[in-house]
């Protein structure tokens, strides 16, 4: 049995104004909006029910006004088009009339309505009065609310200390803003500092780098924490806080660069920065315009072990006497209000495209090992020797899309690798211009501005671009030389080169630790892998958890102009929030009503955001509304009706849910439909004007996972034909992953019906995005099938069975 | 303006565009819409295509991978190219199920494995051949076993082992037919041997047998050298009468000794002969063909016990002796050809009950779609993603296999998913025998140390030439690939024999220290 909570600010006679929209002849073209005007004075509540040809204009919203005014509303529903494009208008003509926006209501009788039934005019009608009836049926319930205003705390952190993290740092410091940088290297730099040149204009990478480097340094508004990773963050927009734990250097900052311990130290091994060419000392500075300068001990090569003490070289070495073995891991606590994720991204490695035979040939490289070869800070000064006999090649291979755009690698373009052969073959062009160079690729992507230019020189420099991917390299066993063998698909031959050396291009993936990171902001990844955006075109860098944004390559692959760019318009949308220093929260999040709550933590733990703390001990529930999106998937989770979901309350759905299926029910289908996919789908249909039968009733909820398991045992036992829930495909939700919840309900909605013997058919589960028209159509047309075989024992049989609910 | 009346479901964007072209989109004569076949999703909606394949074409890059993978294409290049058959079927299927590409491929999976879309050409130009056959346009097929007979050495050996034209729903006497006619091509007889230099050749499996005939054929002295009684390699000892009739392998076998070829069975080079001999008995060059014979070890406990047997000497005496030593329960492990071909195998013996414990799933069995189906259908039963923990033992024999459940993880670097153990799976299967077929390997101990190899001890080549890493010492086939296929040994004979005539023509004294020795 529903629990129904007493609804304690309820307390005066509802007053309501309903206004009949003509939009011209949008909707008056299809449904009589006299007639449906004439409905809504039946309907309880209602004082004033007029129609109008034009609802948005001035005239219409003066209108509104003085009934407000004249005749005391203290509700008003409008039947006009989607609430997605106007209800912003009505709620300030309320608010202008003095009445809370949130007393606001309205009937989709355009997009939903009109637009759809063009050629069933008496049909369309009908609905249109159900769905004010539902609106209406809705206002009575609505409350008024408060919109809370959480403060910013103005002081940002930036994960990341690639270009990308660097830039978002100086931009938001620039402003005038405290920035935490933390950088899980040694040094920040990223992978920028690792290339030789940058496409497309051949810029030297570290000397355009450096300064930007040492700025962060120095910066006064910006503090540095290298050798650090953010350990747990806490709290929502504008309130974070989060836990650094920073790693010990076991170096002072006494230290001052000179190198005397490296040359001291015993032990050498492979260096990350030369990618494995070169080699390093157990004590060093990553290269050469490390920022911070100064050295760092790797304690898993060093020989000094504590208490025991096997070395000291080092330490005799220095005369500063920076080196301190007793430094410990310390835990820092910052409190920020913004956070920019730049994480940055890796290269694949092609160990395991077997038939390149990467690591099995000397002479076969990656393209990044490439750019440590040519690069004159590197571990040949700059010569472009091969591995096996240290002498310059003569013929050069690269091959394309080395673990992209394929099923056994990764599925998606690397966005790169395309131009930075090119810059690379014109690199050598330029120092040893005999050398023969092919490039053997699937397709050329040089999309960018100055990449045709480019593409073209290294066309006129003689680089021999051949279409077709090598089926495999094979070392000559005798001269180490490798043989190139695959298809020249243009010209439909094969091909069998002998080569000095081969680069393979690389593609760039996620991070390996991007599901730590991911789980630490509750952020959401595509299918990629790489971290998703709020929304993919109108906010880029926005991520879907409030407060937080993204910038370079953990958001996606992307070159360096790309990655600084989207690095300041991260700076400049954490600075707007700062600057405001608050944000209002829409008054949709939930309330707690102790009462009923028997503190079982079911909403707390399907809340995507984390926003509900319950305490089993003190007996507690609180919603931080901060952190609340509004999604409601605790309020459908919560067995209890304990969550009052402000604006779509459990009520307020039932009497929409009473409204429609009041006649016919058997004959609809009551359908409910996300704000963001679904609604909006069904609203491109209209705009589409795409036909479907005019049975369908929609719902509009926030999240499909407000849809609680009651709502649609609710609708069965008001006898409705049949039940759709629509929402966005999986990991498109608008709300992280809250879409999984629905399923899962439906799913176990569905066991129960075979159980009762109810038609699992009635129940239909879709994803749809909101360019979906048509698939949304679709399937209600299909949806009819599921009606037509429906008998009245069948409707019994369900109403019985789920009788009140 | 409202001439046309617009249909329910169109967009006003087509309204538009209607409007716009009005006078060209009608036809006059039936004043309906006239249509525009445009690329390949138009084309795409022949209905002679079943939709599976359609699904599948859609994904090729046309990145040439299959093509430059596959020995078929390069042995009667250019007359073959799998990719662009594929591309055909996708854009212009018409023409494709008319075409003799189809029927050109050998079966061998190659591509399959270095695809990088996945794509399993075999299998997708399969259904085409059956829609060909349903159809009755076997004018293509024609046209294919004449280009076959042309281009391929032992193209009878090769239709069993190889292209399995009877599965495609051919009717048998056109099968027949074909047969005879490729039985019947003009061969060519007994060269004299003008030329001087002479050519060792170890191994007489398909790419050795290949070698000697075509060396043999330009005239050169050939002696194959052999360590079991008859030669045929792998295709003697271990495939199965029932896929390989002896007759047929004889007869083809024959050709060799009308070349004038010397053959000289029962003589192991390392053993019989030491490899250095061969420079002293006046060889100019050698080809090493020893195939893949020695067969890998589980390496789990109960392995030495009585009962536990490989897969390619069951194979073997089962062929040369009617009896073998089996057990009523046999477990055969392992996901290959040789797999499915022991399992039946056994089952021809004494075996009543047969299971094969494969490690992934049917998806990524390279054994032939057909052989895994009428080995089912035989009744051997197949356990996926299965794997042995060890052999249990009682009175010193097998008494059973206790394996567990294995998932199937992240892509492995042979484009397959690597399977991982379940905790707590394990489950035990009562077996009298065990037969091991996960795979072999190569013994290559007789060889100097100058012919490099790899981990696996696959011979490192020249992949143009196939010379080794020591002058004037070639191989091929399963030596070098690991164990492959009969076409790519085939290929791989082709390719050496071509140049290993630059030494066989040299004239005047041998330049090379070794040689001496
Ligand atoms: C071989 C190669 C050549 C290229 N050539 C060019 C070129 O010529 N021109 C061009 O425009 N682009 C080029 N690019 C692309 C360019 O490198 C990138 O666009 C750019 O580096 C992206 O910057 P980023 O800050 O997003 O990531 P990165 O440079 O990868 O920096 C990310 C940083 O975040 C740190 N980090 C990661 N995880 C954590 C964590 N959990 N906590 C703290 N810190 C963390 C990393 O250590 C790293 O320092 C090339 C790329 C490659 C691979
Ligand atoms: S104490 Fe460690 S870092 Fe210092 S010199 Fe010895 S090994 Fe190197
Ligand atoms: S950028 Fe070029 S090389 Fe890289 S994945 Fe895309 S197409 Fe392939
Ligand atoms: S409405 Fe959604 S985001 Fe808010 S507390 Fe409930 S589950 Fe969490
Ligand atoms: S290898 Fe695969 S993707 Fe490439 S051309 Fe062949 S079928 Fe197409
Ligand atoms: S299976 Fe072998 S023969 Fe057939 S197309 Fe593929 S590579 Fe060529």
């Amino acid at each position: 049995m529903p629990i129904l909570p007493a609804d304690p600010e309820i307390t005066e006679e509802a007053r309501i104004g309903v206004y009949v929209c003509h939009c011209g002849l949008n909707i008056a073209g299809t449904v009589n909006c006299e007639e449906v005007a004439e409905f809504a004075a039946t309907l309880p509540h209602v004082v004033v029910a007029k129609d109008h040809r034009y609802t948005c204009s001035d005239q219409g919203q003066e209108l509104i006004k003085n009934d407000i005014k004249n005749s005391d509303l203290n509700r008003i529903v409008v039947a006009s088009c989607s609430p997605r494009l106007h209800e912003l208008t009505f709620r300030k003509t309320c608010e202008e009339a003095g009445l809370n926006k949130y007393l606001f209501e309205m009937a989709n009788i355009r997009e939903h309505c009109s637009w759809v039934h063009h050629h069933d005019k008496e049909a369309a009608t009908e609905k249109a009065k159900d769905l004010v009836r539902a609106a209406v049926a809705k206002a009575t319930l609505l409350e008024s609310e408060i919109e809370t205003v959480v403060p910013i705390n103005r002081k940002a952190l930036v994960i990341g200390g690639g270009v990308a993290g660097i830039q978002a740092a100086l931009d938001l410091a620039d402003t005038g803003y405290k920035v935490f940088v933390v950088e899980k290297q040694p040094s920040i730099g990223g992978r920028m500092a690792q290339i030789d040149k940058t496409f497309p204009t051949m810029d030297c990478s570290i000397c355009i780098l450096a300064p930007k480097m040492s700025d962060v340094g120095h910066h006064p508004n910006i503090e540095l924490y290298t050798n650090s990773e953010v350990q747990e963050v806490k709290g929502y927009i504008g309130n974070f806080t989060v836990k650094v734990l920073k790693k010990p250097r076991y170096i002072t900052d006494e230290c001052s660069a000179c190198n005397d311990c490296s040359e001291a130290c015993p032990i050498a091994a492979p260096n990350e920065f030369d990618v494995g060419l070169a080699t390093r000392k157990a004590i060093f500075t990553p290269f050469a315009q490390a920022v911070p300068s100064t050295y760092i001990i790797d304690r898993d090569l060093c020989l000094n072990e504590e208490g025991i003490m096997t070395c000291d070289k080092c330490i005799e070495a220095c005369e500063r006497q920076a080196i301190d073995f007793d430094m410990k891991p310390e835990t820092i606590e910052l409190q920020v209000g913004t956070i920019v994720v730049a994480t940055g991204a890796e290269v694949s490695d092609p160990t395991r495209f077997t038939n390149y035979g990467y690591t099995r040939y000397p002479n076969v490289i990656t393209s990044l090992e490439f750019e440590r070869l040519i690069n004159a800070g590197g571990p040949s000064s700059g010569n472009l020797v091969r591995p096996s006999d240290m002498k310059i090649p003569k013929t050069v291979a690269f091959i394309q899309c080395v673990g992209s755009r394929s099923k056994k690698g990764n599925p998606y373009c690397s966005n790169v690798c395309c131009m930075n052969t090119v810059k690379d073959s014109l690199l050598i062009k330029e120092h040893w211009p005999d050398v023969k160079i092919y490039v053997f690729y699937l397709d050329m992507r040089a999309f960018g501005k100055g990449f045709e230019d480019l593409y073209r020189r290294a066309k006129e420099a003689g680089v021999m671009f051949i279409r077709g991917l090598p089926a495999e390299v094979v070392e000559d066993p005798k001269t180490h030389n490798l043989w190139v063998i695959g298809e020249n698909t243009l010209q439909k031959e094969i091909y069998k080169i002998n080569l000095d050396l081969v680069i393979l291009s690389v593609g760039i993936e996620p991070c390996k630790d991007s599901d730590a990171i991911q789980r630490l902001f509750t952020l959401s990844r595509t299918s990629d892998g790489f971290f998703m955006e709020a929304h993919p075109k109108l906010k880029p860098v926005d991520a879907p958890t409030g407060g937080v944004f993204l910038a370079g390559c953990a958001e996606s692959p992307k070159d360096i102009k790309d990655s600084v760019t989207q690095a300041s318009a991260a700076a400049a949308r954490a600075g707007i929030l700062m600057a405001q220093g608050k944000v209002t929260v829409e008054a949709i999040t939930p309330k707690p009503i102790l009462e009923n709550c028997r503190i079982c933590g079911m909403c707390a733990q399907v809340c995507p955001y984390n926003a509900i703390v319950v305490d089993k001990e003190a007996k507690s529930v609180q919603v931080i509304d901060a952190a609340c999106a509004g999604c409601g998937t605790c309020g459908a989770e919560c067995q209890f009706e304990a969550l009052h979901m402000r604006h779509f309350t459990d009520n307020q759905i039932r009497s929409q849910i009473d409204a429609l299926t009041e006649e016919d029910a058997d004959t609809k289908i009551i359908a409910f439909c996300c704000n963001w996919c679904a609604y909006a789908g069904a609203d491109f249909a209209g705009v589409s004007r795409i036909q479907y039968p005019p049975n369908v009733r929609i719902i509009r909820t926030m999240c499909s996972g407000r849809v609680s398991s009651t709502f649609i045992e609710h609708a069965f036992a008001r006898g409705a034909g049949a039940v759709l829930v629509a929402g966005c495909h999986p990991g498109d939700c608008h709300y992280i992953d809250a879409n999984y919840q629905t399923q899962r309900r439906v799913e176990r909605l569905w066991k129960k019906m075979a159980r009762l013997d109810v038609d699992t058919d009635r129940l239909q589960l879709l994803w749809a995005s909101a360019a979906e028209g048509e698939r949304i159509a679709t399937k209600i047309r299909e949806m009819q099938s599921v009606l037509a075989k429906l008998k009245p024992e069948g409707v019994e049989k369900a109403t019985k069975a789920f009788e009140g609910r | 303006m409202t001439l046309l009346k617009r249909s329910n479901s169109a967009s006003d964007l087509y309204v538009c565009k209607v409007l716009y072209r009005r006078d060209r989109l009608y036809s006059r004569r039936t004043k309906k819409p006239l249509t525009i076949v445009l690329g390949r999703e138009a084309r795409m909606e022949s209905p002679l295509i079943p939709q599976e394949i359609r699904e599948k074409t859609k994904y090729c890059f046309e990145c040439g991978v299959c093509t430059a993978s596959c020995p078929m294409a390069e042995l009667l290049s250019p007359q073959y190219n799998p990719r662009s058959v594929l591309q055909q079927i996708l854009e212009d299927p018409d023409r494709a199920l008319k075409s003799e590409g189809l029927w050109l491929c050998a079966w061998c999976y190659k591509c399959y494995k270095r695809c990088p879309q996945g794509l399993k050409l075999p299998e997708i130009l399969h259904t085409a051949k059956q829609e060909v056959a349903k159809r009755g346009f076997d004018a293509s097929f024609e046209k294919a076993v004449s280009i076959i007979e042309k281009h391929i050495p032992f193209p009878i050996l090769c239709w069993y082992t190889c292209f399995h034209p009877e599965r495609t729903g051919i009717p048998n006497d056109k099968i027949v037919a074909m047969k005879e006619k490729l039985a019947g091509r003009p061969k060519k007889g007994k060269k004299p041997t003008n030329r001087q230099g002479r050519a060792a050749i170890i191994g007489s499996g398909p790419a050795g047998l290949t070698a000697a005939c075509q060396l043999a054929e330009r005239g050169y002295p050939v002696t194959l050298f052999e360590a079991l009684p008859k030669i045929g390699g792998m295709l003697r000892k271990s495939m199965p009468a029932y896929r390989l009739p002896r007759k047929e392998l004889d007869n083809e076998i024959q050709l060799l000794k009308d070349l004038g070829v010397e053959i000289r069975t029962s003589t192991e080079v390392g053993k019989d002969i030491k490899f250095d001999e061969l420079w002293r008995c006046g060889y100019k060059v050698v080809f090493v063909a020893v195939g893949a014979h020695t067969s890998l070890k589980l390496g789990i406990e109960g392995e030495d016990l009585d009962g536990v047997i490989d897969a390619l000497n069951f194979l073997w005496t089962a062929k040369e002796s009617a009896k073998v030593d089996i057990t009523e329960r046999v477990g055969v492990i392992g996901g290959g050809n040789v797999a499915i071909d022991a399992a039946r195998t056994a089952l021809r013996h004494k075996a009543k009950e047969v299971v094969i414990l494969y490690r992934r799933s049917l998806n990524e069995m390279t054994a032939n779609p057909w052989e895994i189906g009428e080995a089912e259908k035989e009744g051997v039963r197949i356990e996926f993603q299965v794997a042995p923990k060890k052999i249990l033992k009682k009175d010193g024999k097998v008494a059973g296999l206790e394996c567990f459940r294995v998932e199937l993880g992240e892509l492995d670097e042979t484009g397959r998913k690597r399977p991982v153990p379940i905790e707590g799976s394990e489950f035990s299967l009562q077996l009298g025998t065990v037969i091991v077929a996960i795979g072999e390997r190569t013994e290559t101990s007789f060889l100097p140390n100058e012919v490099e190899r790899d981990r696996s001890n696959r011979i490192l080549v020249n992949p143009v030439t196939m010379e080794t890493s020591m002058t004037r010492v070639f191989a091929g086939g399963d030596a070098v690939t690991g164990p492959a296929s009969v076409i790519e040994a085939i290929l791989a004979g082709k390719r050496a024999a071509g140049f290993m005539e630059k030494y066989l023509n040299e004239t005047g004294e041998r330049e090379d220290a070794h040689l001496a020795s």
